[in-house]
Protein backbone atom coordinates (compact mmCIF):
# COMPACT_ATOMS: atom_id res chain seq x y z
CA UNK A 1 0.00 0.00 0.00
CA UNK A 2 1.23 3.69 0.60
CA UNK A 3 4.45 4.87 2.00
CA UNK A 4 5.24 8.48 3.06
CA UNK A 5 8.53 8.47 1.39
CA UNK A 6 11.25 10.60 3.07
CA UNK A 7 13.99 9.53 1.26
CA UNK A 8 16.12 12.44 -0.25
CA UNK A 9 14.81 12.68 -3.68
CA UNK A 10 12.39 14.27 -2.35
CA UNK A 11 14.08 17.04 0.22
CA UNK A 12 16.50 17.94 -3.17
CA UNK A 13 13.69 18.66 -4.70
CA UNK A 14 12.08 20.57 -1.75
CA UNK A 15 15.57 22.10 -2.22
CA UNK A 16 15.09 23.30 -5.29
CA UNK A 17 11.78 24.56 -4.89
CA UNK A 18 12.91 27.09 -2.23
CA UNK A 19 16.36 27.84 -4.30
CA UNK A 20 13.73 28.84 -7.02
CA UNK A 21 11.57 30.85 -5.16
CA UNK A 22 14.85 33.05 -3.56
CA UNK A 23 15.41 33.07 -7.51
CA UNK A 24 12.41 34.18 -8.47
CA UNK A 25 11.30 36.67 -5.28
CA UNK A 26 13.82 39.52 -7.01
CA UNK A 27 11.85 40.08 -9.93
CA UNK A 28 13.07 42.31 -12.91
CA UNK A 29 9.91 44.30 -12.17
CA UNK A 30 10.53 44.60 -9.01
CA UNK A 31 13.42 46.78 -9.39
CA UNK A 32 13.02 50.17 -8.18
CA UNK A 33 12.52 53.38 -10.73
CA UNK A 34 12.32 56.45 -9.43
CA UNK A 35 10.61 57.77 -11.80
CA UNK A 36 8.55 60.92 -11.05
CA UNK A 37 4.79 60.96 -11.61
CA UNK A 38 2.98 61.31 -15.03
CA UNK A 39 2.58 64.73 -16.70
CA UNK A 40 6.53 66.03 -15.62
CA UNK A 41 8.07 63.80 -18.07
CA UNK A 42 6.67 66.05 -21.01
CA UNK A 43 8.12 69.38 -19.91
CA UNK A 44 11.53 68.53 -18.65
CA UNK A 45 13.22 69.86 -21.82
CA UNK A 46 16.53 68.11 -22.34
CA UNK A 47 15.46 64.89 -21.12
CA UNK A 48 15.13 61.98 -23.55
CA UNK A 49 12.40 59.67 -23.56
CA UNK A 50 14.72 57.01 -24.71
CA UNK A 51 18.51 56.88 -25.33
CA UNK A 52 19.87 53.72 -26.83
CA UNK A 53 24.14 53.32 -26.69
CA UNK A 54 25.89 50.73 -28.56
CA UNK A 55 23.49 48.25 -28.99
CA UNK A 56 25.19 44.61 -30.64
CA UNK A 57 22.72 41.95 -31.40
CA UNK A 58 23.82 39.07 -32.96
CA UNK A 59 21.67 35.71 -33.86
CA UNK A 60 23.22 32.60 -34.20
CA UNK A 61 21.18 30.78 -37.52
CA UNK A 62 21.69 27.22 -39.75
CA UNK A 63 23.38 24.09 -38.41
CA UNK A 64 26.77 25.27 -37.56
CA UNK A 65 24.54 28.25 -35.69
CA UNK A 66 26.99 30.94 -37.30
CA UNK A 67 26.66 33.83 -35.75
CA UNK A 68 25.53 37.02 -37.88
CA UNK A 69 25.77 40.60 -36.05
CA UNK A 70 22.23 41.87 -36.56
CA UNK A 71 22.78 45.25 -34.97
CA UNK A 72 26.33 46.16 -34.91
CA UNK A 73 26.35 49.12 -32.20
CA UNK A 74 23.33 51.03 -32.53
CA UNK A 75 23.29 54.56 -30.40
CA UNK A 76 20.73 57.20 -30.98
CA UNK A 77 18.66 59.63 -28.58
CA UNK A 78 14.83 60.64 -29.21
CA UNK A 79 13.05 63.79 -27.82
CA UNK A 80 10.44 64.22 -26.53
CA UNK A 81 7.58 64.95 -27.76
CA UNK A 82 7.87 64.52 -30.74
CA UNK A 83 7.50 61.99 -33.67
CA UNK A 84 10.65 60.18 -35.09
CA UNK A 85 10.98 58.10 -37.84
CA UNK A 86 13.02 55.03 -37.94
CA UNK A 87 14.48 54.02 -41.20
CA UNK A 88 16.05 51.45 -43.24
CA UNK A 89 15.63 48.60 -45.69
CA UNK A 90 14.77 44.90 -45.48
CA UNK A 91 16.65 43.69 -42.70
CA UNK A 92 18.33 46.70 -41.65
CA UNK A 93 17.51 45.65 -38.05
CA UNK A 94 14.29 47.87 -37.52
CA UNK A 95 12.34 45.21 -35.78
CA UNK A 96 14.92 44.04 -34.12
CA UNK A 97 16.14 47.12 -32.40
CA UNK A 98 12.23 47.62 -31.30
CA UNK A 99 12.28 44.21 -29.69
CA UNK A 100 15.72 44.90 -28.24
CA UNK A 101 14.17 48.33 -26.91
CA UNK A 102 10.93 46.39 -25.70
CA UNK A 103 12.61 43.13 -23.58
CA UNK A 104 11.48 40.85 -26.22
CA UNK A 105 14.29 39.90 -26.64
CA UNK A 106 18.03 40.45 -25.19
CA UNK A 107 21.16 42.84 -26.99
CA UNK A 108 24.39 41.11 -26.52
CA UNK A 109 26.12 44.49 -25.37
CA UNK A 110 24.99 48.41 -24.92
CA UNK A 111 22.67 50.37 -22.77
CA UNK A 112 18.82 51.46 -23.27
CA UNK A 113 17.60 54.58 -20.76
CA UNK A 114 13.85 55.18 -20.91
CA UNK A 115 13.36 59.03 -19.38
CA UNK A 116 17.02 59.12 -18.06
CA UNK A 117 17.23 55.57 -16.23
CA UNK A 118 18.89 52.56 -17.18
CA UNK A 119 17.18 49.32 -17.64
CA UNK A 120 14.03 47.87 -18.11
CA UNK A 121 10.79 47.23 -15.57
CA UNK A 122 7.37 47.43 -15.18
CA UNK A 123 6.94 51.03 -14.21
CA UNK A 124 8.85 52.18 -17.35
CA UNK A 125 7.05 49.36 -19.38
CA UNK A 126 3.94 50.73 -18.07
CA UNK A 127 4.12 54.40 -20.23
CA UNK A 128 5.32 52.30 -23.25
CA UNK A 129 2.50 51.52 -26.05
CA UNK A 130 3.66 49.05 -29.05
CA UNK A 131 2.00 48.26 -32.32
CA UNK A 132 3.99 44.77 -33.99
CA UNK A 133 5.47 44.60 -37.20
CA UNK A 134 2.97 42.08 -38.16
CA UNK A 135 -0.49 42.58 -36.05
CA UNK A 136 -0.68 39.32 -34.44
CA UNK A 137 -3.64 39.20 -31.97
CA UNK A 138 -5.89 37.03 -30.48
CA UNK A 139 -8.36 36.30 -33.13
CA UNK A 140 -10.94 34.63 -30.39
CA UNK A 141 -11.56 37.85 -29.00
CA UNK A 142 -13.78 40.79 -30.21
CA UNK A 143 -12.46 44.22 -30.45
CA UNK A 144 -13.82 45.16 -27.28
CA UNK A 145 -12.76 41.89 -25.54
CA UNK A 146 -9.17 42.65 -26.95
CA UNK A 147 -8.93 46.24 -26.00
CA UNK A 148 -10.18 45.61 -22.60
CA UNK A 149 -7.92 42.49 -22.05
CA UNK A 150 -4.75 44.86 -22.47
CA UNK A 151 -6.41 47.99 -20.81
CA UNK A 152 -6.65 45.78 -17.53
CA UNK A 153 -2.47 44.03 -18.77
CA UNK A 154 -1.60 47.65 -18.16
CA UNK A 155 -3.99 50.02 -16.16
CA UNK A 156 -5.77 50.18 -12.71
CA UNK A 157 -8.51 51.71 -14.51
CA UNK A 158 -11.84 50.18 -13.22
CA UNK A 159 -14.00 48.71 -15.62
CA UNK A 160 -16.06 51.28 -16.39
CA UNK A 161 -13.24 53.78 -16.54
CA UNK A 162 -11.63 51.31 -19.50
CA UNK A 163 -14.61 50.49 -21.02
CA UNK A 164 -15.84 54.14 -21.78
CA UNK A 165 -11.77 54.57 -22.77
CA UNK A 166 -11.99 52.21 -25.16
CA UNK A 167 -15.21 53.16 -27.21
CA UNK A 168 -13.60 56.60 -27.18
CA UNK A 169 -10.30 54.66 -29.01
CA UNK A 170 -12.52 52.74 -31.35
CA UNK A 171 -14.32 56.12 -32.31
CA UNK A 172 -10.94 57.83 -32.92
CA UNK A 173 -9.60 54.63 -35.09
CA UNK A 174 -13.27 54.28 -36.95
CA UNK A 175 -13.90 50.54 -35.70
CA UNK A 176 -16.96 51.46 -33.48
CA UNK A 177 -18.94 49.47 -35.74
CA UNK A 178 -16.68 46.52 -35.39
CA UNK A 179 -16.28 46.31 -31.72
CA UNK A 180 -18.24 42.86 -31.14
CA UNK A 181 -17.01 40.33 -34.29
CA UNK A 182 -14.43 38.59 -33.60
CA UNK A 183 -10.95 40.03 -34.46
CA UNK A 184 -10.98 36.53 -36.82
CA UNK A 185 -12.44 38.13 -38.88
CA UNK A 186 -10.94 41.82 -39.25
CA UNK A 187 -9.13 42.64 -42.48
CA UNK A 188 -5.76 43.50 -42.33
CA UNK A 189 -6.20 47.03 -42.11
CA UNK A 190 -8.96 46.82 -39.41
CA UNK A 191 -6.51 44.77 -37.29
CA UNK A 192 -4.05 47.55 -37.72
CA UNK A 193 -6.09 49.71 -36.53
CA UNK A 194 -7.23 47.88 -33.23
CA UNK A 195 -3.60 47.51 -32.87
CA UNK A 196 -2.80 51.01 -32.62
CA UNK A 197 -5.86 51.31 -29.86
CA UNK A 198 -4.18 48.71 -28.42
CA UNK A 199 -0.71 50.48 -28.19
CA UNK A 200 -2.64 53.72 -27.00
CA UNK A 201 -5.29 52.01 -24.30
CA UNK A 202 -3.22 52.89 -21.29
CA UNK A 203 -2.36 56.59 -22.44
CA UNK A 204 1.18 55.82 -22.85
CA UNK A 205 4.06 58.67 -23.03
CA UNK A 206 6.08 56.30 -25.35
CA UNK A 207 4.83 55.08 -28.41
CA UNK A 208 6.81 52.32 -30.22
CA UNK A 209 5.41 51.63 -34.00
CA UNK A 210 6.90 48.72 -36.04
CA UNK A 211 5.71 49.60 -39.62
CA UNK A 212 2.28 51.02 -38.31
CA UNK A 213 1.52 52.15 -42.36
CA UNK A 214 1.80 48.71 -44.13
CA UNK A 215 -0.71 47.03 -45.50
CA UNK A 216 -3.50 50.37 -45.33
CA UNK A 217 -5.23 51.36 -48.01
CA UNK A 218 -4.25 55.14 -49.31
CA UNK A 219 -7.11 55.91 -46.80
CA UNK A 220 -5.91 53.95 -44.22
CA UNK A 221 -2.85 55.80 -44.07
CA UNK A 222 -3.72 59.11 -44.16
CA UNK A 223 -6.04 58.19 -41.31
CA UNK A 224 -2.95 56.21 -39.10
CA UNK A 225 -1.09 59.18 -39.97
CA UNK A 226 -3.24 61.65 -38.43
CA UNK A 227 -3.56 58.93 -35.34
CA UNK A 228 0.24 59.69 -35.34
CA UNK A 229 0.27 63.33 -35.44
CA UNK A 230 -2.80 63.52 -33.28
CA UNK A 231 -1.20 61.32 -30.58
CA UNK A 232 2.25 63.56 -30.63
CA UNK A 233 -0.12 66.54 -30.27
CA UNK A 234 -1.07 65.38 -27.22
CA UNK A 235 2.65 65.71 -25.81
CA UNK A 236 3.44 61.81 -26.19
CA UNK A 237 6.67 60.55 -27.93
CA UNK A 238 6.08 58.56 -31.13
CA UNK A 239 8.62 56.13 -32.74
CA UNK A 240 7.96 54.33 -36.04
CA UNK A 241 9.65 52.64 -38.43
CA UNK A 242 8.40 52.68 -41.72
CA UNK A 243 9.08 51.98 -45.13
CA UNK A 244 6.53 54.59 -46.56
CA UNK A 245 9.38 57.29 -46.63
CA UNK A 246 7.20 59.99 -48.20
CA UNK A 247 4.78 59.36 -44.88
CA UNK A 248 7.86 59.70 -42.70
CA UNK A 249 9.24 62.83 -44.92
CA UNK A 250 5.28 64.44 -43.98
CA UNK A 251 5.20 63.19 -40.39
CA UNK A 252 8.49 63.39 -38.54
CA UNK A 253 10.37 65.98 -37.11
CA UNK A 254 13.39 63.69 -36.58
CA UNK A 255 15.14 61.07 -38.00
CA UNK A 256 16.76 57.58 -37.18
CA UNK A 257 18.29 55.99 -40.37
CA UNK A 258 19.44 52.31 -39.90
CA UNK A 259 21.71 50.13 -42.84
CA UNK A 260 23.28 47.07 -42.33
CA UNK A 261 22.32 47.29 -38.42
CA UNK A 262 24.39 50.63 -38.38
CA UNK A 263 23.00 54.40 -37.17
CA UNK A 264 23.86 56.34 -40.61
CA UNK A 265 21.83 59.42 -39.75
CA UNK A 266 20.39 61.47 -36.57
CA UNK A 267 18.81 64.37 -36.63
CA UNK A 268 16.42 66.90 -38.09
CA UNK A 269 14.75 65.22 -41.14
CA UNK A 270 14.97 69.11 -42.64
CA UNK A 271 18.38 69.50 -42.35
CA UNK A 272 18.97 65.57 -44.33
CA UNK A 273 16.62 67.09 -46.98
CA UNK A 274 18.81 70.31 -47.04
CA UNK A 275 21.96 67.95 -46.63
CA UNK A 276 20.90 66.09 -49.47
CA UNK A 277 20.86 69.10 -51.69
CA UNK A 278 22.54 68.65 -54.77
CA UNK A 279 23.19 71.82 -56.55
CA UNK A 280 21.08 73.15 -59.09
CA UNK A 281 20.20 72.29 -62.56
CA UNK A 282 19.68 74.22 -65.52
CA UNK A 283 17.60 73.12 -67.93
CA UNK A 284 18.02 74.58 -71.82
CA UNK A 285 17.05 73.77 -75.51
CA UNK A 286 20.31 73.86 -77.58
CA UNK A 287 19.64 73.10 -81.38
CA UNK A 288 16.20 71.60 -80.96
CA UNK A 289 17.79 69.11 -78.19
CA UNK A 290 16.83 69.09 -74.47
CA UNK A 291 20.32 69.68 -72.29
CA UNK A 292 20.22 69.20 -68.28
CA UNK A 293 23.42 70.90 -66.79
CA UNK A 294 24.23 70.18 -62.71
CA UNK A 295 25.84 73.01 -60.40
CA UNK A 296 27.19 72.90 -57.19
CA UNK A 297 27.14 76.41 -56.66
CA UNK A 298 25.60 79.71 -57.95
CA UNK A 299 28.84 81.40 -59.32
CA UNK A 300 29.03 78.04 -61.97
CA UNK A 301 25.00 79.17 -62.77
CA UNK A 302 26.31 82.56 -63.81
CA UNK A 303 28.58 82.00 -65.82
CA UNK A 304 26.61 79.14 -67.33
CA UNK A 305 23.77 81.22 -68.06
CA UNK A 306 26.01 84.26 -69.32
CA UNK A 307 27.50 82.03 -71.94
CA UNK A 308 24.47 80.17 -72.58
CA UNK A 309 22.33 83.57 -73.71
CA UNK A 310 25.48 84.14 -75.87
CA UNK A 311 25.20 81.25 -77.54
CA UNK A 312 21.35 81.94 -78.08
CA UNK A 313 20.66 78.62 -76.12
CA UNK A 314 16.60 78.83 -74.61
CA UNK A 315 17.02 78.96 -70.86
CA UNK A 316 13.91 76.89 -69.66
CA UNK A 317 14.71 76.09 -66.23
CA UNK A 318 17.07 77.08 -63.34
CA UNK A 319 15.78 75.16 -60.17
CA UNK A 320 17.44 73.68 -57.32
CA UNK A 321 17.78 69.35 -56.89
CA UNK A 322 15.78 68.50 -53.90
CA UNK A 323 15.80 64.94 -53.94
CA UNK A 324 13.17 63.18 -52.47
CA UNK A 325 13.41 61.84 -48.73
CA UNK A 326 13.33 58.23 -50.96
CA UNK A 327 16.59 59.15 -52.81
CA UNK A 328 18.65 60.62 -50.41
CA UNK A 329 18.15 57.72 -48.36
CA UNK A 330 18.93 55.18 -51.00
CA UNK A 331 22.23 56.86 -51.53
CA UNK A 332 22.82 57.31 -47.99
CA UNK A 333 21.92 53.50 -47.16
CA UNK A 334 24.17 52.52 -50.65
CA UNK A 335 26.99 54.76 -49.19
CA UNK A 336 26.79 53.08 -46.06
CA UNK A 337 26.81 49.84 -47.30
CA UNK A 338 30.19 50.49 -49.84
CA UNK A 339 31.85 51.53 -46.65
CA UNK A 340 31.27 47.80 -44.96
CA UNK B 1 -1.07 39.32 -9.02
CA UNK B 2 -3.50 41.38 -10.84
CA UNK B 3 -1.86 40.77 -14.25
CA UNK B 4 -1.54 37.10 -13.88
CA UNK B 5 -5.46 37.01 -12.96
CA UNK B 6 -6.03 38.86 -16.44
CA UNK B 7 -4.14 36.59 -18.21
CA UNK B 8 -5.66 33.17 -16.63
CA UNK B 9 -9.18 34.52 -17.37
CA UNK B 10 -8.50 35.12 -20.36
CA UNK B 11 -6.35 31.82 -21.43
CA UNK B 12 -10.05 30.33 -19.59
CA UNK B 13 -11.61 32.58 -22.32
CA UNK B 14 -9.28 31.04 -25.05
CA UNK B 15 -9.71 27.21 -23.86
CA UNK B 16 -13.51 27.68 -23.66
CA UNK B 17 -13.95 29.16 -27.37
CA UNK B 18 -11.75 26.47 -28.62
CA UNK B 19 -13.38 23.53 -30.42
CA UNK B 20 -11.01 21.34 -29.13
CA UNK B 21 -12.94 21.08 -25.40
CA UNK B 22 -16.24 20.36 -26.84
CA UNK B 23 -14.97 17.17 -28.78
CA UNK B 24 -13.14 15.60 -25.13
CA UNK B 25 -16.56 16.64 -23.02
CA UNK B 26 -18.49 14.80 -25.37
CA UNK B 27 -16.03 12.21 -25.35
CA UNK B 28 -16.41 12.10 -21.73
CA UNK B 29 -20.20 11.90 -21.50
CA UNK B 30 -20.36 9.15 -24.22
CA UNK B 31 -17.99 7.13 -21.91
CA UNK B 32 -20.04 7.69 -18.74
CA UNK B 33 -22.87 6.80 -20.49
CA UNK B 34 -21.28 3.49 -21.70
CA UNK B 35 -20.39 2.83 -18.08
CA UNK B 36 -24.18 3.06 -17.23
CA UNK B 37 -25.14 0.90 -19.56
CA UNK B 38 -22.15 -1.83 -18.80
CA UNK B 39 -23.19 -1.07 -15.22
CA UNK B 40 -26.73 -2.40 -16.39
CA UNK B 41 -25.16 -5.70 -17.57
CA UNK B 42 -24.11 -7.08 -14.19
CA UNK B 43 -26.36 -6.71 -11.34
CA UNK B 44 -24.51 -7.41 -8.73
CA UNK B 45 -21.28 -5.04 -9.05
CA UNK B 46 -23.61 -2.72 -11.20
CA UNK B 47 -22.84 0.69 -9.01
CA UNK B 48 -19.20 -0.10 -8.96
CA UNK B 49 -18.98 -0.88 -12.42
CA UNK B 50 -20.07 2.00 -13.11
CA UNK B 51 -18.61 4.42 -11.04
CA UNK B 52 -15.46 2.66 -12.12
CA UNK B 53 -15.58 3.45 -15.31
CA UNK B 54 -16.99 6.82 -15.17
CA UNK B 55 -14.18 7.94 -12.67
CA UNK B 56 -11.61 6.71 -15.31
CA UNK B 57 -13.45 8.53 -18.10
CA UNK B 58 -13.28 11.92 -16.13
CA UNK B 59 -9.36 10.76 -15.37
CA UNK B 60 -8.47 10.33 -18.54
CA UNK B 61 -10.12 13.86 -20.18
CA UNK B 62 -8.57 15.74 -17.30
CA UNK B 63 -5.21 14.01 -18.26
CA UNK B 64 -5.70 14.79 -21.83
CA UNK B 65 -7.05 18.01 -21.11
CA UNK B 66 -3.48 19.16 -19.33
CA UNK B 67 -1.61 17.60 -21.42
CA UNK B 68 -2.86 18.13 -25.12
CA UNK B 69 -3.91 21.96 -24.14
CA UNK B 70 -1.41 22.31 -21.81
CA UNK B 71 1.22 21.61 -24.59
CA UNK B 72 -0.05 24.36 -26.90
CA UNK B 73 -0.72 26.83 -24.21
CA UNK B 74 2.70 28.77 -24.39
CA UNK B 75 3.94 26.96 -27.63
CA UNK B 76 0.92 28.67 -29.66
CA UNK B 77 1.48 32.09 -28.35
CA UNK B 78 5.34 32.04 -29.44
CA UNK B 79 4.42 30.72 -33.21
CA UNK B 80 1.67 32.79 -33.26
CA UNK B 81 3.89 35.62 -31.71
CA UNK B 82 0.56 36.76 -29.49
CA UNK B 83 2.79 36.92 -26.70
CA UNK B 84 5.06 39.81 -28.38
CA UNK B 85 2.83 42.54 -27.16
CA UNK B 86 1.48 40.83 -24.15
CA UNK B 87 5.27 40.80 -22.95
CA UNK B 88 5.37 44.26 -23.65
CA UNK B 89 3.22 45.19 -20.97
CA UNK B 90 3.91 45.46 -17.56
CA UNK B 91 3.90 42.12 -16.51
CA UNK B 92 6.95 39.27 -15.92
CA UNK B 93 7.50 36.21 -18.41
CA UNK B 94 6.58 34.28 -14.59
CA UNK B 95 3.61 35.99 -14.19
CA UNK B 96 2.62 35.41 -17.94
CA UNK B 97 3.50 31.40 -17.39
CA UNK B 98 1.66 31.55 -13.80
CA UNK B 99 -1.33 32.99 -15.72
CA UNK B 100 -1.44 30.52 -18.78
CA UNK B 101 -1.42 27.36 -16.05
CA UNK B 102 -3.70 28.93 -13.59
CA UNK B 103 -6.32 29.48 -16.97
CA UNK B 104 -6.15 25.83 -17.58
CA UNK B 105 -6.91 24.69 -14.20
CA UNK B 106 -9.39 26.50 -14.31
CA UNK B 107 -10.85 24.99 -17.51
CA UNK B 108 -9.76 21.68 -15.47
CA UNK B 109 -12.10 22.80 -12.40
CA UNK B 110 -14.91 23.71 -14.58
CA UNK B 111 -15.17 20.97 -16.84
CA UNK B 112 -14.26 18.20 -14.06
CA UNK B 113 -16.64 19.66 -11.87
CA UNK B 114 -19.27 18.96 -14.86
CA UNK B 115 -18.74 15.83 -15.95
CA UNK B 116 -18.05 15.21 -11.86
CA UNK B 117 -22.04 16.24 -11.62
CA UNK B 118 -23.14 14.58 -14.31
CA UNK B 119 -21.88 11.19 -13.17
CA UNK B 120 -23.31 11.81 -9.78
CA UNK B 121 -26.75 11.80 -11.40
CA UNK B 122 -25.79 8.59 -13.44
CA UNK B 123 -24.48 7.17 -9.79
CA UNK B 124 -27.60 8.56 -8.05
CA UNK B 125 -30.11 7.20 -10.77
CA UNK B 126 -28.64 3.67 -10.10
CA UNK B 127 -29.49 4.00 -6.34
CA UNK B 128 -25.64 4.76 -5.30
CA UNK B 129 -24.81 6.07 -1.87
CA UNK B 130 -22.48 8.61 -2.49
CA UNK B 131 -19.88 9.28 0.11
CA UNK B 132 -16.74 12.33 0.61
CA UNK B 133 -14.63 9.72 -0.89
CA UNK B 134 -16.17 9.91 -4.00
CA UNK B 135 -15.31 13.71 -3.76
CA UNK B 136 -11.80 12.95 -3.04
CA UNK B 137 -11.22 10.92 -6.19
CA UNK B 138 -12.59 14.26 -7.98
CA UNK B 139 -9.69 16.26 -6.14
CA UNK B 140 -6.91 13.30 -6.85
CA UNK B 141 -7.89 13.58 -10.33
CA UNK B 142 -7.06 17.67 -10.25
CA UNK B 143 -4.32 17.62 -8.45
CA UNK B 144 -2.58 14.97 -10.59
CA UNK B 145 -3.77 17.60 -13.82
CA UNK B 146 -1.93 19.97 -12.15
CA UNK B 147 1.31 18.19 -12.13
CA UNK B 148 0.92 16.62 -15.37
CA UNK B 149 0.11 20.44 -16.73
CA UNK B 150 3.43 22.01 -15.07
CA UNK B 151 5.26 18.78 -16.94
CA UNK B 152 3.65 19.83 -20.07
CA UNK B 153 4.85 23.89 -19.61
CA UNK B 154 8.39 22.59 -18.66
CA UNK B 155 8.64 20.53 -21.70
CA UNK B 156 6.92 23.04 -23.69
CA UNK B 157 9.84 25.41 -23.43
CA UNK B 158 11.97 23.12 -25.46
CA UNK B 159 10.00 20.64 -27.39
CA UNK B 160 7.69 20.58 -30.42
CA UNK B 161 4.02 20.20 -29.40
CA UNK B 162 4.17 16.60 -30.71
CA UNK B 163 7.18 15.86 -28.47
CA UNK B 164 5.46 17.12 -25.80
CA UNK B 165 2.55 15.21 -25.53
CA UNK B 166 4.69 12.16 -26.22
CA UNK B 167 7.38 13.05 -23.18
CA UNK B 168 4.49 14.08 -20.68
CA UNK B 169 1.83 10.71 -21.97
CA UNK B 170 5.46 8.87 -20.88
CA UNK B 171 5.55 10.39 -17.57
CA UNK B 172 1.87 9.53 -17.41
CA UNK B 173 2.67 5.93 -17.86
CA UNK B 174 5.43 5.58 -15.65
CA UNK B 175 4.10 7.95 -12.81
CA UNK B 176 1.21 4.80 -12.71
CA UNK B 177 3.78 2.12 -13.00
CA UNK B 178 6.06 3.16 -9.97
CA UNK B 179 4.32 1.19 -7.63
CA UNK B 180 4.36 -2.12 -8.87
CA UNK B 181 7.44 -1.74 -10.21
CA UNK B 182 8.76 -1.27 -6.28
CA UNK B 183 6.14 -4.38 -5.69
CA UNK B 184 8.37 -6.31 -8.32
CA UNK B 185 11.42 -5.27 -7.62
CA UNK B 186 11.20 -5.51 -3.41
CA UNK B 187 10.57 -9.34 -5.02
CA UNK B 188 13.22 -9.13 -7.31
CA UNK B 189 17.08 -10.58 -7.05
CA UNK B 190 18.08 -8.80 -10.03
CA UNK B 191 20.75 -5.87 -9.13
CA UNK B 192 20.18 -4.00 -12.36
CA UNK B 193 16.36 -4.34 -12.55
CA UNK B 194 16.49 -3.07 -8.68
CA UNK B 195 18.68 -0.18 -9.28
CA UNK B 196 16.74 0.95 -12.92
CA UNK B 197 13.77 1.00 -10.68
CA UNK B 198 15.02 2.96 -7.89
CA UNK B 199 16.79 5.48 -10.66
CA UNK B 200 13.43 5.69 -12.33
CA UNK B 201 11.64 6.00 -8.46
CA UNK B 202 13.82 8.84 -8.51
CA UNK B 203 13.24 10.91 -11.24
CA UNK B 204 9.47 10.48 -11.57
CA UNK B 205 6.59 11.69 -10.04
CA UNK B 206 4.34 8.84 -8.66
CA UNK B 207 1.03 9.61 -10.28
CA UNK B 208 -0.73 6.57 -8.09
CA UNK B 209 -0.30 8.42 -4.58
CA UNK B 210 -3.40 10.99 -6.05
CA UNK B 211 -5.78 7.69 -7.12
CA UNK B 212 -8.53 7.17 -5.04
CA UNK B 213 -10.23 6.52 -7.34
CA UNK B 214 -10.39 2.01 -6.14
CA UNK B 215 -11.28 3.88 -2.35
CA UNK B 216 -14.04 5.51 -3.92
CA UNK B 217 -15.22 2.35 -5.82
CA UNK B 218 -14.90 0.05 -2.30
CA UNK B 219 -15.95 2.87 0.18
CA UNK B 220 -12.10 2.55 2.04
CA UNK B 221 -10.75 5.06 4.11
CA UNK B 222 -8.24 7.52 3.09
CA UNK B 223 -5.84 8.81 5.96
CA UNK B 224 -5.39 12.56 6.27
CA UNK B 225 -1.87 11.76 6.22
CA UNK B 226 -2.13 10.68 2.77
CA UNK B 227 -4.02 13.25 1.99
CA UNK B 228 -2.20 16.40 3.04
CA UNK B 229 1.22 14.33 1.37
CA UNK B 230 -0.59 13.73 -1.75
CA UNK B 231 -1.67 17.62 -1.57
CA UNK B 232 2.22 18.57 -0.98
CA UNK B 233 3.51 16.35 -3.68
CA UNK B 234 1.30 17.74 -6.29
CA UNK B 235 1.87 21.64 -5.31
CA UNK B 236 5.61 20.85 -5.07
CA UNK B 237 6.03 19.40 -8.41
CA UNK B 238 3.85 22.46 -9.35
CA UNK B 239 6.37 24.93 -7.87
CA UNK B 240 9.21 22.72 -9.45
CA UNK B 241 8.28 22.83 -12.42
CA UNK B 242 6.53 26.42 -13.16
CA UNK B 243 9.78 28.03 -11.48
CA UNK B 244 12.17 26.09 -14.37
CA UNK B 245 9.73 26.94 -16.83
CA UNK B 246 9.83 30.50 -15.94
CA UNK B 247 13.72 30.44 -15.31
CA UNK B 248 14.33 29.13 -19.15
CA UNK B 249 11.46 31.83 -20.61
CA UNK B 250 13.52 34.46 -18.71
CA UNK B 251 16.70 33.47 -21.13
CA UNK B 252 14.67 33.47 -24.30
CA UNK B 253 14.53 35.83 -27.18
CA UNK B 254 11.31 36.16 -28.88
CA UNK B 255 12.24 37.27 -32.47
N1 LIG C 1 15.03 35.29 -35.21
C1 LIG C 1 16.00 35.57 -36.07
N2 LIG C 1 16.96 34.67 -36.32
C2 LIG C 1 17.95 34.92 -37.16
N3 LIG C 1 18.09 36.06 -37.84
C3 LIG C 1 17.16 37.01 -37.66
C4 LIG C 1 16.07 36.82 -36.77
N4 LIG C 1 15.32 37.92 -36.78
C5 LIG C 1 15.90 38.76 -37.65
N5 LIG C 1 17.00 38.22 -38.19
C6 LIG C 1 17.90 38.87 -39.14
O1 LIG C 1 18.20 40.13 -38.66
C7 LIG C 1 18.26 41.06 -39.70
C8 LIG C 1 17.42 42.26 -39.35
O2 LIG C 1 16.09 41.89 -39.26
P1 LIG C 1 14.95 42.91 -38.86
O3 LIG C 1 13.67 42.17 -38.81
O4 LIG C 1 15.37 43.63 -37.65
O5 LIG C 1 14.96 43.90 -40.09
P2 LIG C 1 13.97 45.11 -40.40
O6 LIG C 1 14.81 46.32 -40.52
O7 LIG C 1 12.85 45.14 -39.44
O8 LIG C 1 13.46 44.68 -41.83
P3 LIG C 1 12.01 44.88 -42.48
O9 LIG C 1 11.99 46.27 -42.99
O10 LIG C 1 11.99 43.89 -43.59
O11 LIG C 1 10.99 44.62 -41.45
C9 LIG C 1 17.81 40.35 -40.95
O12 LIG C 1 18.94 40.09 -41.73
C10 LIG C 1 17.22 39.07 -40.47
O13 LIG C 1 17.53 38.03 -41.35
MG1 LIG D 1 10.86 44.95 -39.56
Amino acid sequence: MFHLKRNPAYMSLYKLICIGFLYEVPDMDSLPVGLAGKGELYFNGGMSVLKVVDLKKSYRTGFFLTSTEVLKGVSFELEPGTITGFLGGNGAGKTTTMKCLLGLCFPDSGQIEYFGKPGMSSEVKSKIGFLPERPYFYDYLTGEEFLLFYGQLSTNLSRSALKSRISDLLKRVDLSHAKSRLLRGYSKGMLQKVGLAQALIHDPEFVILDEPMSGLDPDGRHSMAQLIEETARQGRSVFFSSHLLHDAQQLCKNLVILAGGQVVYEGATESFLLDMDSGIEVTCFSNGKLERHNFQNNEGVQNFLRTALNEGKVVQAVQPVRRSLEQAFVDKALRAGDRS
Amino acid sequence: MKSTLVISLNTFREIIRDRILYGLVVFAILLISVSMLLGQLSFAEQIRISMNLGLTAIHLGTVVLSVFVGSTLVTKEIDKKTIMTILARPISRTQFILGKALGLSLVNLVVMSGLSVVLAGVLYFLGADLKPIFLLALVGILLEGMLLLGITLLFSTFSTSIMVVTFTMGVFLIGHWLESMQFFAEKSETVSFIFFQQLISRVFPDLEVFNWRAHAVYSDRVSAEEITYAGLYAFGWFILTIVLTSLIMRKKDFA
